[in-house]
């Protein structure tokens, strides 16, 4: 009906968009169909991800074989700068796990002595060593022990834990009450420092203070120390033994953070250092 | 509770140990005892609601580093330096002297202090600061005990 009005222009124009939509149609099936496939594809997550996963696996492995030239730089960069930010944080990790490495060192080579000392004892005849060994046998264990036994077993009195520059008190624990906590651990900082300074060992510190039967053993650590004070007679086996203690105490219980250098006494320290020494001690 | 060390240094004979004796026990003596190297006490304080144990080591004579172990300075987070504001030789090193304790403790707070105020008139004392170009912070008297509190709180303040 519509043709009917048109003039010839128009009619000519009509066929002729007839012709290039059958020619569009034509000419464009196989993208369509392709379209359509893509389509397909998107919309299915599986088919996404069966198609996906093979490329992001190559070019993981790419990055797995370059990673090192392309990110070792900027990684040791990230790592070393770290590092440096945290080196107080991570040498109070280290220090108890080294000192404790050295310590079995130091015990077995120790055990080595003890164990030539019983082989001297064993072969000589003296009366002592034949009483010795006499009661030894009666008693089942070695003359060294036997002797060790014989002395007053050291008993722990206080335990202090302390920022090694300011002498601030950082956690304590004591067996009876005494004068005040943070003044002692201000004052003893201050004799460690001095002895320290005045003979200029080089990397050397402070580790006994003996005044009669009385000791306060020192464990350095890198921000800060642990004072043992002891009454009774403390053998060199009982001190390497009181010394891993310290460090177990320290690695296992002692996770200092920031605020511990910025002058808080952490109670929490305190309990910890009362448990575990007294459940030490009472085994 | 938070805890603080602070150090008290400067010439010998300025009045250090006397400030610390005021401070801590609140009592002052007229004999001199040198101090021999160093003495530690504290006093707890309250500041704004907040306590602030004050860990106070009275360091014995000198500043330079050849006569006072470097460590007894480590740590600190509050430095007085104390002068006598009737001895000049006792305030001719301030400029040295404070540079060398800021170089081993940039972070910490400092207050210069003129210390036995009550041997001298208001003149006087504004004479004896004039000479040092105005760097005291607060004028004191170890004996009669004034502005020895005010000291103590200031530097708290900072600290906290």
């Amino acid at each position: 009906m519509q043709q009917g009005y048109m003039n010839d222009i128009e009619k000519q124009t009509f066929q002729d968009e007839i012709l290039l939509s059958k020619l569009r149609e034509i000419l464009l099936k196989e993208d369509r169909a392709a379209l359509h496939t893509v389509q397909e594809v998107l919309d299915d997550p599986e088919k996404l991800s069966n198609r996906i996963s093979p490329i992001i696996e190559h070019r993981l492995d790419i990055l797995k074989q370059n990673f090192p030239e392309e990110y070792e730089r900027i990684v040791t960069g990230i790592i070393e700068k770290k590092i440096k930010d945290s080196q107080d944080d991570l040498l109070d990790v280290i220090y108890p796990v080294l000192g404790k490495m050295i310590r079995k060192y130091v015990n077995q080579q120790f055990q080595v002595l003890k164990d030539n000392i019983d082989g001297r004892i064993a072969n000589t005849f003296s009366s002592k060593s034949i009483i010795g060994r006499l009661r030894a046998l009666v008693f089942g264990v070695r003359d060294s022990e036997l002797l060790l036994s014989n002395l007053d077993s050291a008993v722990i009195e206080e335990v202090y834990v302390i920022e090694r520059d300011s002498g601030i008190l950082m956690g304590s624990y004591s067996r009876n009450s005494t004068i005040d906590k943070e003044v002692i651990a201000g004052m003893l900082t201050a004799i460690k420092s001095f002895v320290e300074d005045a003979f200029q060992r080089e990397r050397e510190d402070l580790e006994l203070i003996q005044y009669g039967t009385y000791k306060i053993l020192i464990q350095n650590f890198h921000t800060y120390y642990i004072a043992i004070a002891l009454g009774g007679t403390l053998s060199s086996s009982e001190k390497a033994k009181l010394s891993t203690l310290i460090l177990d105490f320290a690695e296992k219980e002692l996770k200092l953070g920031k605020k511990h250098h910025e002058g808080y006494l952490d109670y929490e320290i305190s309990e910890k250092l009362q448990t575990y020494f007294t459940a030490k001690l009472s085994t | 509770m938070i805890s603080k060390k602070v150090i008290l240094t400067g010439s010998f004979g300025v009045g250090k140990t006397s400030l610390f004796n005021q401070f801590i026990y609140s009592r002052f003596s007229d004999k001199y005892l040198t101090t021999i190297g160093v003495k530690v006490n504290k006093k707890v304080i309250s500041i704004e609601g907040k306590e602030l144990s004050i860990l106070l080591w009275d360091i014995a004579g000198e500043v330079s580093q050849d006569k006072v172990p470097v460590s007894y300075f480590l740590g600190a987070s509050g430095i007085i330096y104390v002068f006598d504001l009737t001895r000049p030789t006792t305030f001719k090193n301030i400029e040295t002297d404070l540079d060398y304790l800021k170089g081993l403790l940039p972070n910490s707070s400092v207050k210069i202090v003129g210390n036995k105020k009550d041997l001298l008139s208001e003149e006087e004392i504004e004479e004896v600061l004039k000479t040092i170009g105005n760097k005291c912070h607060i004028t004191t008297s170890a004996k009669t005990g004034e502005n020895v509190n005010e000291l103590f709180l200031e530097l708290g303040k900072e600290l906290l």
